[in-house]
């Protein structure tokens, strides 16, 4: 099949590392079930991606530079 | 350490401020455009664009959902409501104004005008022949475009004439035409030359009609859904090569042709978007295509930030999901919100039955029961009174 992550309209996807994503929860004071949700078979996530992970998104913002937004992975 | 030919002081100050990059950048322009800036003049510069950017920024607890309606709806009273079809790109049919902007905000499944635009590989985007043979690949090629169909009612056959000059163009031997009538429709053919004819197996005038009916049905070559490809020769950020754009969309069939270049390919059908390339593809689709939309309308001066809100929301459970009472409003916790939508009746008679309750959270529900709302000044608390300066400071909260 055809590399997703090479198109253009697909921004970088990566998993976020648990102490990482505790500090951005903390940050933001939120629950990661407050996160928006990214679908466990949503093709442009990376394969050592599971339910429960939260993946980062950094896309080519529209309003600056890079704009870096989180999700977590759902069945 | 920046590609600005501004000194070290000059930058420290800069990027020590809290702008993001591209206003940086501006900045840095801006100082050396003038030339001889002195450290102390540039960081003025810098403090009066870092206040002037913190200002603009939006502040907690605004209302940015509902200035994002406004702004969009506003404009969208502008839209002309019926131009519903208008010849987009290479004179093909695209729906444009505000059905195309309904059709995406309600997140449809299939577009009414679905269309592809087709970026080749490189060896394929500069030689006519070449992006040819990729057109002969997507476009369905049915028996009409290869020769001529005859009914003989007296001997009960179908007679299929191929022209030669169509077959060799689009690569199809006869035997394959032969083959595809064989096993679509069932039925033995007899095949000489650039002839092939086939009968029903009981003499019957009915199923002989039937057969030249299927018959017009079969695709050949290429995808069914893509009924038309239009070759063009454009300037892209590549230089000039041959972009395809097609009626019809199958985006997951056509990534995998060879010669198509897969990373630049789109589709205006986000749902397809969405199942090729995932949510986040999809949440950039919906921008694009919502922009352009309103671009090609004349309203390009709606802020492309509404847009990205209305794409962010669309998207945030990891699918699409429509904006209204099928979608975003429907899934709305609280009764009072989603009866102030659509069809209140009903939804408060399937809350009466299910015995729901309304904890009076948003701010739909408050404004409908007259009580202040959580945003802007409604949320905070202000309380007057004093305090001796051995007591603690007032905590946060």
């Amino acid at each position: 099949m055809v590399d997703v992550s090479q198109h253009k309209l697909v921004p970088e996807h990566s998993v976020v590392d648990e102490d990482v994503l505790e500090g951005i929860l903390d940050e933001y004071d939120i629950k990661r079930t407050d996160l928006p949700k990214i679908k466990r078979g949503d093709p442009a996530l990376p394969d050592d991606a599971d339910t429960g992970d939260v993946i980062t998104v950094v896309r080519d913002s529209r309003t600056t530079d890079r704009a870096v937004a989180y999700r977590l992975v759902v069945d | 350490m920046t590609e600005y030919d501004v000194t070290d002081d000059v930058a420290a100050i800069v990027e020590d401020t809290e702008l993001p990059r591209r206003l940086k950048d501006e900045v840095y322009r801006t100082i050396e455009d003038r030339g001889g800036v002195t450290a102390e003049e540039a960081d003025e510069i810098a403090r009066a664009v870092e206040n002037r950017y913190v200002e603009t920024r939006v502040d907690p607890l605004d209302p940015v959902g509902t200035v994002s309606a406004q702004s969009i709806g506003e404009p969208g009273t502008q839209m002309t409501m019926n131009t519903f079809h208008y010849a987009g790109v290479a004179e093909i049919d695209v729906t444009q104004g505000l059905p195309r902007l309904i059709e995406l905000v309600d997140a449809r499944k299939e577009p009414d005008t679905p269309m592809m635009t087709i970026h080749l590989e490189e060896e394929y985007a500069t030689d006519r022949e070449k992006a040819h043979e990729v057109v002969w690949k997507i476009e369905a090629t049915k028996i009409l475009a290869l020769g001529d169909v005859s009914t003989n009612v007296a001997d009960m056959r179908v007679q299929v004439n191929l022209n030669p000059d169509t077959l060799d163009e689009r690569m199809i031997e006869p035997e394959a035409v032969a083959e595809a009538i064989e096993a679509e429709l069932g039925v033995e053919t007899v095949q000489r030359g650039t002839v092939v004819e086939f009968g029903p197996e009981q003499p019957s005038y009915r199923d002989l009609l039937q057969l030249v009916e299927e018959l017009r049905d079969i695709v050949f070559k290429g995808i069914e859904d893509v009924t038309r490809v239009v070759i063009r020769k454009e300037e892209t950020e590549r230089g000039e090569e041959f972009v395809l754009y097609t009626e019809g969309s199958a985006l997951g069939n056509v990534l995998g042709i060879e010669g198509v270049d897969g990373s630049r390919t789109t589709t205006n059908n986000i749902h397809e978007i969405y199942r090729q390339l995932g949510v986040e593809a999809a949440r950039e689709s919906i921008i694009n295509e919502t922009m352009e939309t309103l671009e090609t309308q004349g309203l390009d001066d709606v802020n492309v930030r509404h847009l990205m809100l209305v794409a962010d929301i669309m998207t945030n459970d990891g699918t699409i999901q429509s904006i209204g009472r099928h979608g975003i409003s429907g899934a709305k916790e609280s009764v009072l919100a989603r009866a102030a939508y659509e069809v209140t009746v009903n939804h408060l008679l399937d809350a009466a039955i299910h015995g729901e309750v309304d904890d009076l959270n948003g701010v739909i529900e408050n404004v409908i029961v007259g009580k202040p709302i959580k945003l802007g000044t409604g949320d905070v608390d202000l309380k007057i009174g004093s305090f001796s300066e051995t007591a603690a400071k007032p905590s946060d909260d």
